[in-house]
């Protein structure tokens, strides 16, 4: 689920829905017209985060899926035991 | 489910498809022309396309800083980063310009002297000058946006744009899209004199890094090669698919943007690879990759791999310089992930990695009007095949497409597209995919389209039996798409509709890559012709779609 959305913080604007490049994150309403931001086609995020960046109330957080693992690797030889 | 029509043809002088960095271009100036224009976007402008969240790099020539010798930075555009894959007319008007459109951007409040003066950086060999003007893109697409409205462009967002109308001239005169706004989708006619083809790059053709997750690559997911697959279908003249590019950066956390890092590249013991720097600046980053494309996956196979992007020999400035840069380039996620992880790239270095072959400036074959070979169609950007300059080329084309157009629409009659036939076959598609209850999924399509690129005309080796092989399995699988695809709303019919384009890129890539009798660059290497044949080293390669058939030719390089 890349984009985490804070539920407590988030007022149900739209506006991530909105603007995300990919269409991910939907808002849909319940029977009682309530409106409810759904993280709907998580594996279609492409990380450009621009949601997090224009949320108004910075609800959301990206969550990094261990299949996009950054490799990392200390740089010196000693330090890293090898 | 079944779409609904919109009652009303949407009409306009100029209909622009594809709101990115040259579909905004061309709205703000076909606006200052006083003409009617549209642009149909499938996301919305404000934040959609490679460009969504920045960049930082804008290729181009300024008098004032470089000099008078203009001769001297086009023979570093073409020795570094934008390859030859270049008619030299239009690289040149495209640099000739670059300074008007810095000008222009500066005056939309996007930040092109963030330091208060002409800054050039990175891309560039040492010793060399450097015509990367380093500014801050992290607002771009907003400031486009605000800055086309109010010129009076409309904007018309959450709009797929699927098939452009012709009349019995091969003119264009309109264009079919989908609302995916609701759950139910909703087909839109566009009725239009000229039409701006601005869709950028076909990503998804090719698989990535990490086929399992076909949205992790570096360019927009969003851009599938539907400008380039809607004007392979309308007739239009398409150039140098066979030849696709390649870019790097973190292996398996694909983000676009290299440049932008401040480090050596290095191989495990912390050796540099490139004999270019070994004490990075922001000045000078290491342009190793940017020539040798290869490097990462030659050092993985010779064992010698792997790569690093090593960032610990960067200056406290540079390294704050860097991840600056990064938040401008929209590359947030980067320093996001870093600092989730806790990763000091003081004392780590992260291994880079090739990331998905796609087709930045591949497609569109233009002249120097922008425009292409039907009339009243033009195109900018990387959905355009025989010019690259990234976002130099996006908005300078985008601009002179506009400029161009705004002048051809004032000699065209209006010409009525109600009763125009494909509208109905359009439509009986879209019902069709919708109404089925039980079918194949979109991603089964492209997972399959994926391997048959990456098998039979895929990049380390190619030959005839492969590629002819190859095309015979893209058009069984446009077959069986067409008989067997479903949706059940709006966002998976257009994911459906994005394969069906690729299908048609893809068949076009392969007939292309087949008939190149010969070995070319990194990207086209021949078992059968291992040779590279001089005789084509000033050609491109054409495409176009006539009722003959496909018709492949090799033009000289200026049209
Ligand atoms: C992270 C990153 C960093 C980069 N940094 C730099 C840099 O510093 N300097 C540089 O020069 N270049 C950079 N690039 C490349 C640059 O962003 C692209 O070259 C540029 O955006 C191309 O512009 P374009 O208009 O052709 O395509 P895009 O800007 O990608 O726009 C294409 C638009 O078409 C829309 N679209 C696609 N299909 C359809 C359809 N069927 N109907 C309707 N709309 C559609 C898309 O949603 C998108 O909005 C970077 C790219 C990335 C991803
Ligand atoms: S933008 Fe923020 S506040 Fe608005 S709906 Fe999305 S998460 Fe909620
Ligand atoms: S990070 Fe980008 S692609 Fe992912 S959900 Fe947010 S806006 Fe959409």
């Amino acid at each position: 689920m890349p984009p985490v959305i804070n539920q407590e913080l988030c007022v149900k604007c739209g506006l991530c829905a909105q603007i995300c490049p990919l269409d991910v994150i939907k808002v849909e309403q319940n029977v009682e017209n309530e409106k409810n931001i759904v993280v709907k086609y998580p594996d279609e995020c492409w990380h450009c985060r621009a949601c997090a960046i224009d949320c108004p109330k910075q609800a959301i957080k990206l969550r990094y899926p261990l299949s996009h693992m950054m490799l990392h690797i200390e740089v010196n030889e000693q330090e890293r035991g090898i | 489910m079944k779409a609904t029509v919109r009652k009303d043809i949407v009409k306009t002088d100029v209909l622009i498809i594809g709101g990115g960095i040259a579909g905004m271009q061309a709205a703000i100036t076909a606006a200052e022309h006083g003409v009617d224009v549209i642009v149909a976007e499938k996301a919305d402008t404000r934040r959609s396309g490679c460009g969504a969240t920045g960049n930082d790099h804008f290729m181009c020539y300024i008098p004032e800083y470089h000099g008078e010798d203009f001769n001297e930075i086009i023979r570093e555009v073409t020795e570094t980063l934008v390859g030859p894959l270049q008619d030299m007319d239009l690289l040149r008007l495209m640099m000739k310009r670059s300074h008007e459109l810095v000008l222009k951007w500066e005056s939309y409040g996007i930040p092109m002297r963030p330091t208060g003066q002409w800054s050039f950086m990175g891309h560039a060999m040492p010793g060399r000058r450097r015509y990367h003007l380093k500014y801050d893109g992290k607002d771009q697409k907003p400031l486009l946006t605000k800055a086309a409205l109010a010129r009076g462009a409309k904007i018309m967002n959450k709009t797929v744009m699927r098939q452009l109308l012709t009349d019995d001239a091969g003119r264009v005169v309109g264009a079919i899209g989908i609302n995916i706004t609701n759950d139910v989708p909703e087909i839109v006619v566009f009725q239009t004199k000229a039409v701006i083809i601005a869709t950028g790059n076909a990503l998804r053709l090719y698989p990535g890094q990490n086929p399992a997750y076909s949205f992790n690559v570096a360019n927009c997911p969003a851009d599938t090669g539907s400008g380039q697959a809607m004007a392979l279908r309308a007739g239009a003249r398409l150039v140098n698919l066979d030849q696709p590019y390649v870019h790097s950066g973190p292996k398996y956390f694909a983000r676009a943007g290299k440049a932008t890092w401040i480090g050596v590249l290095t191989d495990f013991h912390g050796e540099p690879v490139g004999p270019f720097v070994t004490k990075p600046t922001k000045e000078l980053g290491d342009v190793t990759a940017d020539i040798w494309q290869n490097v990462f996956e030659e050092k993985m196979e010779d064992g010698s791999g792997p790569v690093y992007m090593n960032c610990s020999e960067t200056s406290e400035d540079d390294m704050q310089y860097m991840m600056n840069a990064f938040l401008s380039e929209g590359d947030s996620s980067i320093v996001d992930y870093l600092d989730q992880y806790d990763i000091n790239l003081r004392k780590e270095m992260v291994e880079f990695g090739t990331f998905e072959y796609n087709f930045t400036a591949r497609g569109l074959d233009i002249g120097l009007d922008g425009g292409t070979t039907l009339p009243g169609l033009y195109a900018a950007g990387n959905a355009t095949g025989n010019v690259r300059g990234d976002i130099t080329s996006a908005a300078v084309f985008g601009h002179i497409c506009a400029e161009n157009a705004s002048e051809y629409v004032k000699t065209q009659p209006d010409y009525d597209v109600t009763n125009h036939a494909e509208i109905a076959k359009e439509i009986e598609l879209i019902d069709t995919i919708l109404g089925r209850e039980n079918g194949a999924t979109w991603r089964e399509a492209n997972s399959m389209l994926q391997q048959i690129m990456r098998e039979y005309v895929g990049m380390k080796l190619r030959s005839e039996s492969l590629m002819k092989a190859g095309i015979k399995y893209i058009r069984d699988l446009r077959k069986y798409s067409l008989n067997q695809l479903k949706a059940d709303n709006a966002h998976e019919l257009m994911r459906t509709l994005e394969v069906l384009d690729l299908i048609d890129v893809g068949e076009a890539v392969a007939l292309m890559s087949e008939n190149r009798k010969e070995s070319r660059g990194r990207c086209h290497r021949r078992s059968d012709y291992t040779f590279t044949n001089p005789l084509l080293n000033n050609k491109f390669q054409t495409i176009a779609k006539t009722k003959d058939g496909f018709q492949l030719e090799f033009r000289d390089k200026a049209r």
